[in-house]
């Protein structure tokens, strides 16, 4: 019955939405507006701008680099978040004894799975870093190389059965890897200020300026972002 | 100088994510640099403030790119709220140094400071975003940080009521990044004068309606508007005193906030009447105090009775906003900033109480206002104003209110203010008969000690704000005012 | 702009979200209801990105021997960030899940209403 009422309040639901949505310009539309305002500036002077070809990139680092500095803290608040939630609480609650942290479960990959992964471990990291070097000219970019980054040092993390223990990166440096994102972002911000004028602008001189704060901000988020992805398998790894 | 708006939100932001590694090495220190981060906030949002009186409203183009290409941030009389996230957070951050020592695991604690950091940056940056897009990464960080941050304590309650929260509120958020995409699809444009500008001349009915509804819908249940707020009272209760401050007095204005930035994008549509919105939010509003303050007469658990008592509170708000004439929401915004003074008080008077006391029942905690009497006249003073007894911060905002509904020719509705008012009246009196005039139940209240100085400054400093707010309120009326001028007039 | 064929995407994406929204009001197993909420925030991500595709068009990288029309690049820009965000919660509720299993012996909604 309850199953009912919620599949008749969803039908409702869906009818209004497609209702609404019916009046939009039609997906693919070169004159709607999505295409001639905004997005034809950027077209336009994206380049030239940010010396980006990659218009994405312009976009997350240039023109909206306060919402991608928002974003990376946002990563960092969910390593924060799973930390604050799964660190363990010294004292039990009352009334119920908690279980002591239980070691991982010490499952040995087959040697075949571990030869092959760190076979292709160089590979994967060299591929972690075209991507990061190349998001400026090609799809890919600084998120890309940090989650490629991070599933890597978590297979390597599987394959040598390292856990919190015995971290593959040492705990102290991860702290200040996991902070890499706003830190990079932060300097952005002094060096826009310095060189541009204006918070997390882009600095018009040298020549080589603009490319530097990019991949600064690139490196940021792909370190950053790996280290983050490490810290948050290895916090669930004990669960 | 003019550089100081993006670094308003950014300075918390950047410091969150350092405090792990500062405090790896030297535990004691994440506490100093968390106070140390708040108290450059109240300074920045303190001359951010000056600015906006001498000059009015001001902008930032981010990056150097002129809006609508890039970001704009925007700090106008709404933002002027981040005086009351600067001066609630710095209260709660200097609270938490002894309260999460009993509270929150050590192992955890560097974490919990990082996040609640990160929740004060979000909320400046939602205070001065003018851009919408920007306005939900903000409301991500405040949100991502707040559901965990109910769980920091931890305990089962807790645990449920932080997953009832996140899936609430993701709810919600996708409510509004959906109607932000309807309105990107319309007009090709993320900032919001550039949007309003040009919604104007979009022909199409049936998106504009929908993404209308879409936000109006999301915002309401982040603001926890009746009947939307079911995830609120255990999620406010169950998480540690500091964060049920912040989540009070802070965290549910969101929506307020969001919906007051919102809907003047919709005030130049011809042939879009928002009186009908305006009526159901005033309705749900009135609705909202009454049923709030009726939840919370029921509630033998201090602190449930204070989350109860902010669905009420919220309904005051609303009410203002649905009124829509301008004494009203003028009232209503007045009430943003003050209740967020007054609710903090409480909150943080209530921790100190359950820290010092170990108990949380108002039957348990009978005869305590004697062991602890000056976090008691803390508590006693929030509890006026939150009354609305004048002269204190509370009074401001039912005046107005008042002279809003009557103004509107809405007698109905100045009743059901009233009624609210009484109601509060009779359960704060039942928390004052408990803690004063009844003979404690449990013998070791009569041992309780009253709370350590940096918990008891931070209380007692806001509860002074309580007092005065009420005889220095033409500054915070004057603004919000403007702000209420600004949503009537549209744009 | 009469509806229709040429709007099948957004209905693919309303078709999307209304499961999605299915899945979380009626699943009582968190875990399951964690991924009506995926399911809705992809619908929702799916659809601002179909908002900016144009006919014929290509991605938005600038270079020699590549012609517009390029897709707008505002909206692959947004829902990255919007992909990330939706990694966070997804993240911190699973640790909310195994928080709540840890505490309770359960994640079935029916039987932790039960517990409390």
């Amino acid at each position: 019955m309850r199953r009912l009422l919620t599949a008749l309040a969803l039908a409702i639901v869906g009818a209004v939405m497609l209702a609404g949505l019916a009046g939009l310009p039609r997906p693919g539309d070169p004159a709607a507006p999505v295409h001639t305002h905004v997005a034809a500036h950027i077209v336009a002077h994206g380049v030239e701008d940010t010396g980006s070809r990659n218009l994405v990139t312009a976009v997350l680092l240039a023109y909206r680099a306060y919402d991608t500095f928002g974003e990376v803290v946002v990563i960092f608040a969910a390593l924060a978040a799973v930390m604050v939630v799964l660190a363990p609480a010294a004292a039990p609650p009352p009334g119920k004894t908690a279980p002591p942290p239980s070691p991982a479960p010490a499952v040995a990959p087959s040697p075949v799975v571990g030869f092959v992964i760190r076979l292709l471990a160089p590979f994967i990291a060299a591929f972690a870093a075209l991507v990061l070097w190349h998001g400026e000219a090609l799809p890919g970019g600084g998120f890309q190389a940090g989650v490629i980054l991070g599933a890597l040092l978590v297979l390597l993390s599987v394959v040598m059965g390292r856990g919190l223990e015995q971290p593959l990166v040492p705990a102290a440096a991860a702290r200040w890897l996991q902070a890499a994102g706003p830190l990079a972002f932060a300097a952005a911000m002094l060096i826009g200020l310095a060189g541009a004028g204006a918070v997390l602008g882009l600095p018009a001189e040298p020549a080589w300026g603009r490319h530097a704060v990019l991949l600064l901000l690139e490196l940021g988020i792909g370190l950053g972002g790996a280290a983050i992805i490490l810290g948050l398998y290895l916090q669930m790894r004990g669960h | 100088m003019e550089h100081l708006l993006p670094l308003a939100a950014a300075l918390p932001l950047v410091a969150a994510a350092l405090l792990p590694a500062v405090a790896w090495r030297r535990p004691d220190a994440a506490w100093g640099w968390a106070v140390a981060v708040g108290a450059g906030l109240l300074g920045i949002v303190g001359l951010l403030l000056r600015r906006l009186l001498q000059d009015g409203p001001f902008s930032y183009a981010v990056g150097g790119w002129a809006p609508p290409w890039g970001i704009e941030l925007r700090f106008d009389a709404l933002s002027a709220f981040s005086l009351g996230i600067a001066l609630v957070g710095v209260a709660v951050l200097v609270f938490s140094g002894r309260y999460a020592q009993a509270a929150v695991p050590p192992q955890r604690r560097a974490w919990y400071y990082s996040l609640l950091l990160v929740n004060l940056g979000g909320l400046v940056g939602f205070a001065c975003a003018a851009d919408l897009f920007n306005l939900f990464v903000c409301m991500e960080l405040v949100s991502v940080s707040s559901y965990a941050l109910v769980a920091a304590g931890g305990g089962r309650i807790a645990a449920l009521a932080a997953f009832k929260y996140l899936v609430a509120g993701a709810v919600s958020s996708l409510l509004v990044l959906f109607a932000v995409g309807i309105l990107h699809a319309l007009t090709g444009s993320l900032n919001m004068a550039d949007v309003a500008l040009r919604l104007a001349d979009v022909e199409a009915r049936g998106p504009v309606l929908l993404a209308l509804g879409a936000l109006t819908a999301g915002f309401m249940v982040k603001a926890a508007l009746f009947p939307l707020h079911l995830w609120l009272p255990d999620a406010h209760a169950s998480a540690p005193s500091p964060v049920s401050a912040v989540l009070s007095a802070l965290v549910v204005k969101l929506g307020v906030l969001g919906l007051a930035r919102v809907l003047p994008l919709f005030a130049g549509l011809d042939w879009l009447v928002l009186a009908p919105l305006h009526e159901g939010l005033a309705w749900l509003g009135a609705i909202a105090i009454v049923a709030g303050a009726l939840a919370a007469l029921l509630q033998e658990d201090l602190k449930l009775m204070l989350a109860y008592s902010t669905v009420s509170n919220i309904g005051y708000i609303v009410l203002g906003l649905g009124l829509a004439t301008p004494l009203a929401m003028t009232g209503g915004l007045v009430h943003v900033f003050y209740h967020a003074l007054i609710k903090a008080t409480l909150f943080l008077a209530a921790g100190a109480i359950i820290h010092q006391a170990g108990f949380r029942t108002l039957r348990d905690l009978r005869g305590v206002g004697r062991a602890m009497p000056w976090t008691g006249v803390a508590l006693s003073l929030g509890v006026l104003a939150i009354v609305g007894l004048p002269p204190t911060a509370g009074f401001l905002g039912k005046w107005y209110l008042l002279l809003g509904a009557l103004e509107a020719g809405r007698p109905g509705f100045a009743v059901a203010l009233l009624a609210g008012a009484l109601l509060i009246f009779v359960y704060y009196l039942r928390i004052l008969n408990a803690f004063y005039f009844r003979a404690p139940l449990r013998e070791q209240i009569l041992a309780v000690r009253e709370a350590p100085l940096s918990m008891l400054l931070p209380v007692m400093a806001l509860a002074l704000l309580c007092l005065l707010g009420g005889l220095f309120g033409s500054g915070p009326v004057a603004l919000a005012a403007l702000a209420a001028a600004r949503l009537a007039g549209g744009g | 702009m009469d509806g229709g064929w040429q709007h099948l995407d957004y209905f693919a994406f309303v078709a999307l979200f209304c499961i999605g929204l299915y899945v979380v009001l009626a699943k009582s197993n968190l875990v399951k209801k964690l991924l009506g909420l995926n399911i809705m925030e992809t619908s929702v991500f799916a659809f601002i990105v179909t908002s900016g595709m144009v006919d014929g068009g290509t991605a938005p990288v600038v270079g020699p021997g590549i012609d517009a029309p390029f897709a707008s690049p505002l909206p692959h820009a947004l829902i990255l960030t919007g992909i990330v965000v939706a990694v966070s919660i997804t993240a911190l509720a699973l640790a909310l899940i195994v928080e709540i299993k840890r505490q309770c012996g359960t994640i079935e909604a029916d039987e932790l209403k039960g517990a409390e």
